[in-house]
């Protein structure tokens, strides 16, 4: 491990970036769960075929070249754009910080959306009747009576979704993003202890992993306390 | 900005030379890492402790870690040591492709591992018994009544697993290989057209998937047969 000394801190900001890419993709992998659940469950023919379009292909297509569509693809529109305003500009992107969080959330929110879906048919449908019968609106409805009971439900299949999102954001190195295996590869080429390098981000990692498991675990005993007594 | 067709049917030739490297790693990993995982089911289902746990423990480091890492613990880590460059394995360690096939075999093979061990688990318990009382063997019963059933139980997720390894072996074109991915990058490095490139790409990747879920969905009709009537 003294193989190691002074890079710690490189390595300790490149983990703090991409836990901050976790963040922002697993709120966006939720937005894209959730909208495309409704969309899946709604009566509207065109917002159905969308769904199922949008699960089919990002469930069928590598991580690696989503995240490169959207990075390389934005950057060519946005400077052609650009150009086509001020010839001057010579390239402009979307930062690799925010292509790669909404590339790894258009992924994990295609079997997210698989997840909510199957949760929310969970729900009783005689409690969203009770609803309608006691004049809640259909957004009152999905807040008060569908939300509370399907995330319950959809924690088990969430929490390894979860775990898709942390181990992608591995791949946000490769959009040139400096978190933390961009740090270890720029660790890596000075003090050419490879494996000792790797193997230090896969523990910080595998420490992230540990403590989403032990959440999930904690919640799922929160969310299914009333049904302790039955068991 | 246009999107150029003639751009698409003019690389259309080489990726296509890119998946017969994207199918050799995905049918060797899958092939390797199915090994793998029964020989990690039987140690995990085992009741001896040195065995259960260095399985668990591998199947938790491995499913913990992104595949990446594990790729570049293997590709550029391993061959830092002198013993690994002297030994037996080196020829397949100092290629790249040897690197991503086994880096792959390593990380489906966990995944595949918890997956049987679901189907044996879900096995009834009565078959077992009715297994014991016919005075067949552990090793009988697990052969002719727990393995058959589990395979079919499992088969679902298993062709889910394939198309995960699939998707991953996209991870090749990180360590210099010629796979669809990375026949795309060196593309669009050239041309500057990530459209047409990587969409073209992706619809490779996504007439592979459909293969492998047609191919399993029928492998599933048939081992189910005895169900329907």
């Amino acid at each position: 491990m003294s193989a190691l000394s002074g890079w710690w801190g490189v390595l300790f900001w490149g983990t703090v970036v991409t836990l901050k890419v976790f963040g922002v993709a697993l709120l966006l992998t939720v937005a894209f769960g959730l909208l495309g659940a409704t969309a899946k469950l709604s009566k509207n023919r065109i917002a159905v075929a969308l769904a199922n379009f949008y699960t089919v292909v990002f469930r069928g297509t590598p991580e690696l070249l989503v995240l490169l569509i959207v990075y390389y693809g934005s950057a060519v529109t946005l400077t052609s754009i650009a150009q086509s305003i001020n010839p001057a500009v010579k390239f402009l992107d979307i930062p690799p910080f925010w292509a790669g969080a909404l590339g790894i959330s258009l992924v994990v929110g295609s079997y997210v959306t698989e997840t909510f879906r199957g949760a929310f048919l969970g729900v009783d449908p005689g409690h969203v009747e009770a609803a309608r019968a006691l004049g809640l609106s259909n957004l009152q409805t999905f807040i008060h009576i569908r939300i509370p009971q399907m995330w319950r439900l959809a924690l088990p299949a969430f929490g390894n979704n979860m775990f898709s999102v942390v181990k992608d954001t591995a791949l946000v190195s490769l959009l040139g993003l400096e978190e933390v295996v961009f740090a270890a590869d720029v660790a890596r080429s000075v003090t050419l202890k490879p494996f000792a390098t790797y193997s230090v981000v896969a523990m910080i990692y595998l420490a992230i992993t540990t403590v989403l498991t032990l959440s999930v675990m904690a919640l799922e005993k929160y969310a299914n306390r009333h049904l302790e007594g039955a068991r | 900005m246009t999107f150029d067709l003639y751009l698409i049917i003019g690389s259309l030739p080489k990726m296509f030379e890119g998946i017969g490297l994207t199918l050799q790693l995905l049918f060797l990993s899958a092939f390797i890492g199915l090994i793998l995982a029964v020989i990690l089911l039987l140690m995990r289902l085992s009741l001896r402790w040195y065995l259960s746990i260095p399985a668990f423990l591998y199947t938790y480091v491995f499913r913990g870690t992104p595949m990446l890492i594990q790729i570049f613990v293997i590709y550029y880590g391993l061959p830092q040591f002198k013993s690994i460059q002297q030994s037996v394995l080196w020829p397949i360690l100092r290629e790249p492709f040897g690197c991503m096939v086994i880096a792959l075999s390593l990380n489906t093979g966990a995944y595949v591992a918890e997956i049987l061990r679901g189907g044996v688990l879900g096995v009834d318990k009565g078959l077992h018994e009715a297994g014991k009382a016919l005075a067949l063997t552990t090793s009988q019963r697990f052969i002719y009544i727990t393995a058959p059933i589990a395979v079919r139980i499992t088969l679902p997720a298993y062709s889910n697993d394939v198309i995960s390894l699939l998707k991953a072996t996209a991870l090749a074109s990180t360590v210099t290989l010629m796979d669809v991915t990375g026949v795309a990058r060196t593309i669009v490095a050239k041309t500057f057209a990530p459209y047409e490139i990587f969409i073209s790409a992706a619809i490779i990747y996504l007439v592979l998937t459909w293969l492998i879920q047609t191919g399993f969905g029928l492998f599933e009709k048939r081992m189910s047969r005895y169900v329907k009537q």
